[in-house]
């Protein structure tokens, strides 16, 4: 075999992945959008039929704004940790290596198991989380006479459960940041000292822009992500309520309308708003992070 | 000492006193915060493991004491009976087997094959990767079921081992690919003049060269697949193949009050990935300790 000929063999595995496994089928998705089809007789042609749907669909729209909600607060919350555990982390120290191990040990656990053991942690009777805040209160009250929150019987309470849970697991993007912040010429660091800069002009002249490309690659990838992490937790945890549709985010709404009311058109036309959602916040982060660059980087 | 002559001398004696004092935080908040990132991240799992060790049902106790007072394996009994988590864990095992040596391989394979591409084609792998990457799941799941239907392969393991051939995550190819053209060239130069052809050059020059990655990349694959819970949710119906997060999951929600006994489940399903973690981390110590040895 010719040099290129091996080449292009080490190649074809992926290349064929990516066509059967993601193109083919994303491009299968934005076709089923505009038919009706329940995996049973063969798809019917309906056109736009099911976006016009989508339109006045109640629970749709319950699902964007959740979705979106939790891109907005889960997103920047979960960096916001990653970065500050990378800076706090960086360099060695007392119990730094336990801190290290600690704080990436979340993310090795099995999503199902880690939904599971939030299942019991927020339970409102018998959880240890409520347990916690009642120390000090009579009557199942917390300290301060209020009602602890009702974590999976409650709309909002189960929303913020849900982005709690999804806090704990930035294992990551702390380790991508902790690499980041570890290649850092430490003499820019010696310049800012001269200079007579604060602590935290330090971080928002120095440490910031010089992480910021890093830091937005991985705004996108979360942001992406954000659209799919939130479906175990879902399903697990509170099985998309409650009531009906409280934590019903975008996959869990189309994996249901797909896969239990077998409406796999509906479900396609639903996902293709995924996907121009992702692509506008791609574009948005995109702009974004090209404008920050020009005003840092000369 | 030799640093000094690089910048005016007047410079580094201004520099040198304010470093230490200005640069970093008092130790005080430094240990604080360390210590709330130990109190903030550890107790979630503690929790899980004290909780896995009591009496199956009973919910159990909230408050503290953390340890329980009857330490009992009976849960983890109850869950590997009821629940056939061994059979499950075996399935489990059984696909990462397959799947995660081929997805390295894939990646491996592809992340070389386009440092040897012209710029413009490699640029397009990378470029397509990414776009993989931004695709979301759930546009996928509808067509790549009635694909693995199409060829009778749901309620096999089949299609839990099919995401090796993109490598698990488009990612890693990627990142093999960095990996791939951060090795100096002479190296290559040196393979392609003793007539090594791309397959031999991939195998025995670079391979060894980024061992590190394939450690970190293995790991993030075992782990993946491990972990993986919707494609068998999807796809897979019959309980004997069953992988250990569906078994999981079933088995909770069998009897949702009998905290014990899940929770017993999701040590024995969290444990294969902590230790694949664990040796991990041992294998980069032991690496990063012996290459400083010897460079310095």
């Amino acid at each position: 075999m010719s040099d290129r000929r091996q080449a292009a063999a080490m190649l074809a595995p992926y290349a064929a992945g990516l066509a059967l496994l993601v193109f083919a089928p994303a491009a299968a998705t934005v076709a089923l959008a505009f038919t009706e089809w329940d995996a049973i007789s063969p798809p019917r042609w309906v056109g736009l039929a099911n976006l016009r749907e989508l339109w006045g669909h109640e629970p749709f729209h319950k699902a964007l704004t959740n979705s979106l909600v939790f891109a907005a607060v889960a997103v920047p919350a979960r960096l916001a940790l990653a970065l500050g555990l990378a800076l706090l982390l960086h360099r060695p120290g007392r119990r730094v290596g336990l801190a290290r191990t600690v704080a990436l040990l979340p993310t090795a656990v099995p999503e199902v198991a880690y939904g599971l053991l939030w299942l019991w942690l927020f339970n409102p009777l018998a959880g240890p989380v409520n347990r916690a805040l009642t120390v000090g209160g009579g009557n199942g009250l917390t300290a301060w006479g209020a009602l602890p929150p009702q974590w999976l019987t409650m709309p909002t309470p189960a929303r913020a459960a849900i982005i709690i849970m999804s806090v704990f697991t930035v294992g990551e993007l702390f380790v991508l940041l902790l690499a980041a912040r570890r290649v850092l010429p430490a003499e820019v660091y010696e310049l800012a000292a001269v200079e007579g800069a604060g602590r935290w002009q330090v971080f928002r002249r120095v440490t910031l822009p010089l992480v910021a490309p890093v830091l937005g690659l991985l705004a996108l990838r979360d942001t992406v992500l954000s659209f799919q992490v939130s479906f175990t937790p879902a399903l697990v945890v509170t099985d998309g309520g409650p009531p009906q549709g409280a934590t019903t985010y975008l996959s869990l709404f189309v994996y249901r309308t797909g896969f239990e009311y077998l409406r796999h058109g509906f479900a396609a036309a639903a996902t293709v708003v995924v996907l121009l959602l992702t692509a506008a916040a791609v574009a948005a982060q995109w702009w974004l992070l090209g404008r920050y660059r020009s005003r840092y980087v000369p | 000492m030799e640093r000094h002559t690089t910048r005016g001398p007047a410079a580094t004696r201004r520099a040198v006193a304010p470093v230490r004092r200005r640069r970093r935080p008092p130790p005080d908040i430094r240990r604080h915060a360390i210590t709330a990132v130990l109190l903030a991240f550890g107790p979630p799992l503690l929790l899980l493991l004290s909780a896995s060790l009591r009496p199956p049902g009973l919910p159990p106790p909230a408050a503290p004491p953390l340890l329980p007072t009857h330490v009992t394996l009976a849960a983890y009994a109850e869950a590997l009976g009821i629940g056939g988590l061994g059979r499950a864990a075996l399935n489990s095992l059984a696909v990462c087997l397959v799947a995660v040596p081929v997805s390295v391989l894939v990646a491996a394979w592809a992340g070389f094959a386009t440092t040897r591409l012209p710029r413009r084609a490699a640029q397009g792998v990378v470029l397509l990767s990414l776009t993989a990457l931004m695709v979301p799941a759930t546009a996928l799941l509808v067509p790549r079921f009635a694909l693995y239907r199409a060829l009778h392969l749901t309620d096999t393991l089949v299609p839990l081992m099919a995401p090796a051939l993109i490598a698990t995550s488009p990612l890693y190819p990627l990142v093999y690919y960095v990996a791939f053209r951060a090795v100096p060239a002479d190296l290559y130069e040196t393979a392609r003049l003793a007539g090594f052809g791309p397959w031999r050059t991939w195998w025995r020059v670079a391979m060894p060269l980024v061992r590190p990655v394939t450690v970190a990349l293995a790991t993030f694959t075992f782990v993946l697949t491990w972990s993986n819970f919707l494609d068998p949710l999807l796809y897979v119906y019959d309980r004997d193949h069953f992988t250990l997060p569906v078994a999981l999951r079933s088995l909770s929600t069998l009897d949702p009050t009998d905290f014990p006994v899940f929770l017993a489940g999701a040590v024995l399903a969290t444990l294969p990935a902590l230790l694949v973690f664990a040796a991990a981390q041992w294998y980069m110590r032991g690496r990063t300790g012996s290459s400083e040895g010897t460079v310095t």
